[in-house]
């Protein structure tokens, strides 16, 4: 049978439409797992931006994963590969990872309570730091708060608003190291925005979610209302207030400590570094003798009190570029510090 | 002799409970006293050594003219060391030599670290193999009855090789043992080129910074079963006891020994003093350590 031409031209098209028809569905459900928008997968940045927020001062539109990847590698180990070779260190003596968590550290974003940190940490085996998390720094908008001029002075008044100097404050003076690179920087910020915070990170209500998605149908003021209500479920900025250590008149000397409690401190903080010298040459570990040792010296007023150590920690000098970050009131309380006495007591005395 | 020692110690090694994880801190330093320890520097550690030994306290040559040996260096040793990884490092000293029969020596060595004690690895010791030479540039004398006289390069060689085994007993008590054999390429005419020594230490901790230490060499040649005395008549044990003090970044230890000099080919095969005549020595070695 002889097909008309018109026929041909008709039956061609059809195989041409189902052709491509079956091709974009195919690679829509290749690269797409979701069938619908979700709203817990975008940065709050944007969403902040949608509602009419101003944006960050280091706002980043993307990020670029090769670039995020190096910055992970400079924040892991100080630092990374590039064309086959070894970039130089950025410190001797610290990568950023030895007191800032690349994870989250708290159930809630909103809350800065040290004891929650520490449950957080011990529920997801992580230690226990000095420093602020590097999850969400992207989102936050001071850096170096409070005392931290004390042990600073002027160099924190360029930081304190500023990610990118605050970076450079941490890798110059914090970490002993020198200034980061262009390239390195911007590998650092990379990193920091491919893990900005997600909606999804935050505890909004199932309303609040909603609203969210129809952002465009609120008026101004639900607008600001929900801004407020974001910016309220997580942390701008962690406060960082320096404690003297305990008067000899006032501590309890682990009386009342849970001694439990300060076992997971000692190997969460302490450990960290100290256990098998990872970064330090003072080797620690759960020994008696080691226990010994900060008992017998817990009432001086030297370096080997643990009431000083951990409030004053040590500082870098000339010759000795190493030293030990202090521990600021919100990253341990005084009833930790005595739970971890009550842990060293109890080793020292077994 | 060595049979029994070796059945000994692992004897030891059985019969005490085993520690869980990486045991640190077997010994608080490279160095025992004179000899090595089984510790290794950390990756990226320079560490700088200044090690001195003084003149005799007591003894003919001892007493208050010379301030118990303080106005006499028997030895004085400035090294430069470093940790190229966690098991393995390398040194370069230099010293002044005791002058019986060198002075002015270069030494390098190489140690490595095998075996760390570690219970849930199922390893009873530490153990670390090292090799050392040392080379001196003193002016070779024209009188060829004597050793320094150098005919050759080659003469003016020697070389260590030495296995450190360690075991640390519970938090406190340190046990080391090292059968040593050192080499010297040029002797006198009643000494041997081979010569194979025993060690033995322990290091026992009062606090967590402040340690006693006791460190001998045994050294074996075919001069022990020489009754009448011919070979080496002079030569005794390297006996060595030591306090240590550590703190962060520094290792300071006093010793008091019998030996002279610095490096196992020196103070195992040159020890001429005796501590039952009262000639034995004040020493001292400080280390600062840097990260590279």
């Amino acid at each position: 049978m002889k097909i008309a031409p018109k026929n041909t031209l008709l039956f061609v098209l059809f195989l041409l439409v189902g052709f491509v028809t079956l091709m974009g569905f195919q690679s829509k459900q290749k690269d797409s797992k979701y069938r619908s928008v979700d709203i817990g997968e975008f940065p709050v940045e944007t969403i902040l931006i949608q509602l009419g927020d101003s944006s960050l001062n280091h706002s980043m539109s993307g990020f670029d994963s090769e670039k995020a990847s190096l910055g992970e590698d400079l924040i892991r180990y100080g630092r990374t590969k590039k064309a086959g070779k070894y970039s130089k260190r950025i410190s001797k003596y610290f990568v950023c990872t030895d007191c800032h968590n690349l994870k989250r550290e708290f159930n809630s974003l909103s809350s800065e309570s040290s004891s929650e940190r520490l449950t957080y940490a011990k529920n997801n085996g992580i230690p226990f730091l000095p420093g602020s998390t590097l999850s969400g720094v992207y989102n936050r908008t001071k850096f170096y708060n409070d005392d931290y001029i004390k042990k600073y002075g002027p160099l924190v008044e360029n930081s304190r608003d500023t990610l990118a100097n605050a970076i450079q404050l941490c890798a110059k003076y914090c970490a002993s190291g020198r200034y980061l690179e262009e390239w390195e920087l911007e590998a650092f910020m990379h990193y920091f925005k491919k893990n900005e915070l997600k909606i999804k990170d935050l505890d909004l209500s199932e309303n609040n979610l909603k609203n969210i998605q129809r952002y465009s149908l609120l008026k101004e003021d639900e607008k600001s209302k929900l801004i407020e209500l974001i910016k309220s479920s997580y942390r701008q900025s962690y406060a960082a207030h320096f404690l003297k250590p305990i008067d000899t008149g006032k501590r309890l000397y682990g009386e009342g400590g849970d001694v439990e409690n300060g076992k997971l401190i000692y190997r969460k903080s302490c450990l960290h570094c100290h256990g098998g010298r990872r970064v330090t040459y003072l080797n620690l570990d759960e020994s008696q003798l080691t226990a010994r040792m900060f008992w017998n010296n817990i009432t001086n007023y030297t370096d080997k009190s643990l009431y000083q150590i951990v409030r004053y920690g040590t500082y870098a000098k000339t010759g000795r570029k190493q030293y030990m970050p202090l521990y600021t009131k919100e990253k341990m309380s005084d009833e930790q510090l005595n739970d971890l006495v009550a842990y060293i007591k109890k080793t020292a005395e077994k | 002799m060595i049979n029994k020692l070796c059945v000994l110690f692992l004897g030891i090694l059985i019969l005490t409970k085993i520690h869980a994880q990486d045991v640190m801190e077997t010994f608080n330093g490279t160095r025992i006293l004179n000899g090595h320890s089984v510790e290794t520097l950390k990756k990226n550690t320079l560490q700088f050594r200044i090690e001195h030994r003084f003149g005799n306290i007591a003894g003919p040559s001892g007493g208050v003219q010379n301030f118990f040996g303080f106005d006499q260096a028997a030895d004085i040793r400035f090294a430069f060391e470093y940790g190229l990884s966690d098991d393995l490092m390398i040194g370069f000293g230099r010293s002044k030599g005791t002058g019986d029969p060198y002075n002015s020596l270069l030494d390098g060595f190489v140690k490595f670290r095998i075996l760390r004690q570690n219970k849930a690895k199922n390893r009873p010791i530490s153990l670390t193999v090292y090799a050392a030479s040392t080379l001196t540039y003193q002016q070779a004398t024209e009188n060829i009855s004597m050793v320094q006289s150098f005919p050759e390069f080659a003469h003016r060689f020697a070389y260590t090789s030495q296995i450190n085994i360690a075991r640390k007993f519970g938090e406190r008590v340190s046990l080391a043992f090292m059968p040593t054999y050192v080499h010297r390429n040029y002797v006198n005419a009643n000494d041997i080129n081979e010569i194979l020594a025993l060690g033995g230490a322990f290091n026992v901790k009062i606090t967590k910074e402040l340690g006693i230490i006791g460190e001998y060499y045994h050294t074996l040649y075919k001069g022990i079963f020489d009754v009448e005395n011919t070979l080496r008549p002079n030569n005794y044990n390297s006996l060595s006891a030591g306090l240590e003090w550590m703190t962060n970044g520094h290792n300071f230890k006093i010793v008091l020994t019998n030996s002279r000099g610095f490096t196992e080919s020196q103070f195992i095969p040159y020890t001429y003093s005796n501590w039952l005549n009262n000639e034995f020595r004040l020493g001292f070695s400080i280390t600062r350590n840097f990260k590279i």
